[in-house]
């Protein structure tokens, strides 16, 4: 009898291992929104996130290059990465976090989460706290979330000439296609 | 003085000009879109292999250079291409891509954007295949 749980505790505790499914992508869509409404957008995307998403513990990483953010404008571009985010410096920007209470199988009944991680930007770490929305679709995990961040957290000094232009608050809106990792 | 005068019509012509010519190149400086890795000349041309090695020496050199590489496809998706295992091409659009060059060897510029930690793969941007 013994033997027998002990073998089930076994099997049950090795499925819990096998069964550590992860979820990933290369090429998550990283969006910021800068801009003061009466100037000119001051907004860029990044289309090569990579993160991995652990669906047993709800545990997330996720990664960012900075050099990667296309603009519209080379010039708005470059002083992104020049002046405020010293990409050659900090090259990547990378959170980690856990979603709570995150399980698969509830994923058609509930598909809002709780957030928390820290973010690191230009070496700076900083705790966010935010709503993610989780959906399944077609073998997918469609990860969104949007979040606020302040460029005095991370120590990005904006010359005053522009303070005005560049909005205090930054938009941030994440959507992560995940395919399952094997 | 009368020679200014004579040459009125072509002063002011060439005042136009070179007022264009500022004009121009101001616009040009203020709203260009960046330029994209297919229009840059690359620092790099050779094996996914020999890339691979010089990437590990100096990863710092190579962040934003543009390469041409030539490597042996290993997965495909939709948004890229794996070359060698472990360099991530993301295209500029997605694109498809038949299998059949998943055999075959190909050629392919980007820009280099880093090292990816978290999946061990070098990552390339903007990505074309030449060949």
């Amino acid at each position: 009898m013994v033997r027998i749980t002990l073998l089930l505790a076994f099997t049950l505790f090795s499925s819990t291992i096998c069964n550590a499914q992860k979820y990933y992508t290369r090429s998550g869509v990283t969006e910021f929104k800068a801009s003061q409404e009466t100037f000119e957008p001051i907004e860029a995307i990044n289309k090569s996130a990579t993160a991995i998403f652990n669906i047993n513990t709800g545990e997330v990483v996720a990664q960012v290059f900075i050099a990667s953010f296309e603009f519209k404008n080379a010039l708005m571009q470059e002083h992104f990465n020049e002046n405020y985010m010293e990409s050659a410096l900090y090259p990547k920007a990378v959170f980690k976090g856990k979603i709570d209470n995150f399980s698969k199988d509830s994923l058609n009944k509930i598909s809002n989460f709780d957030l928390v991680g820290t973010l690191t930007i230009r070496g700076v770490e900083k705790v966010v706290k935010t709503k993610v929305t989780v959906k399944e679709d077609n073998k997918k995990l469609i990860i969104t979330t949007r979040f606020v961040v302040k460029p005095d957290d991370f120590n990005i000094k904006i010359p005053s000439i522009v303070k005005e232009k560049i909005a205090n608050k930054i938009q941030i809106n994440i959507k992560y296609e995940l395919v399952e990792k094997k | 003085m009368s020679l200014l005068k004579k040459n009125k019509f072509i002063v002011i012509l060439l005042f136009i000009a070179l007022l264009g010519i500022g004009v121009w190149s101001t616009y040009r400086y203020l709203f260009v879109t960046p330029t994209k890795a297919s229009e840059v000349a690359p620092d790099f041309i050779g094996e996914a292999k020999e890339f691979k090695y010089l990437f590990t020496e100096d990863i710092k050199y190579w962040n934003n250079k543009v390469v041409q590489i030539k490597g042996k496809v290993s997965e495909i998706n939709e948004y890229g291409i794996l070359l060698n295992e472990n360099i991530f091409c993301q295209f500029e659009q997605n694109i498809d891509i038949t299998t059949s060059s998943a055999t075959n060897d190909i050629l392919i510029k980007g820009k280099v954007v880093g090292f990816d930690e978290l999946l061990m793969e070098i990552k390339l941007n903007q990505c074309v295949i030449i060949q």
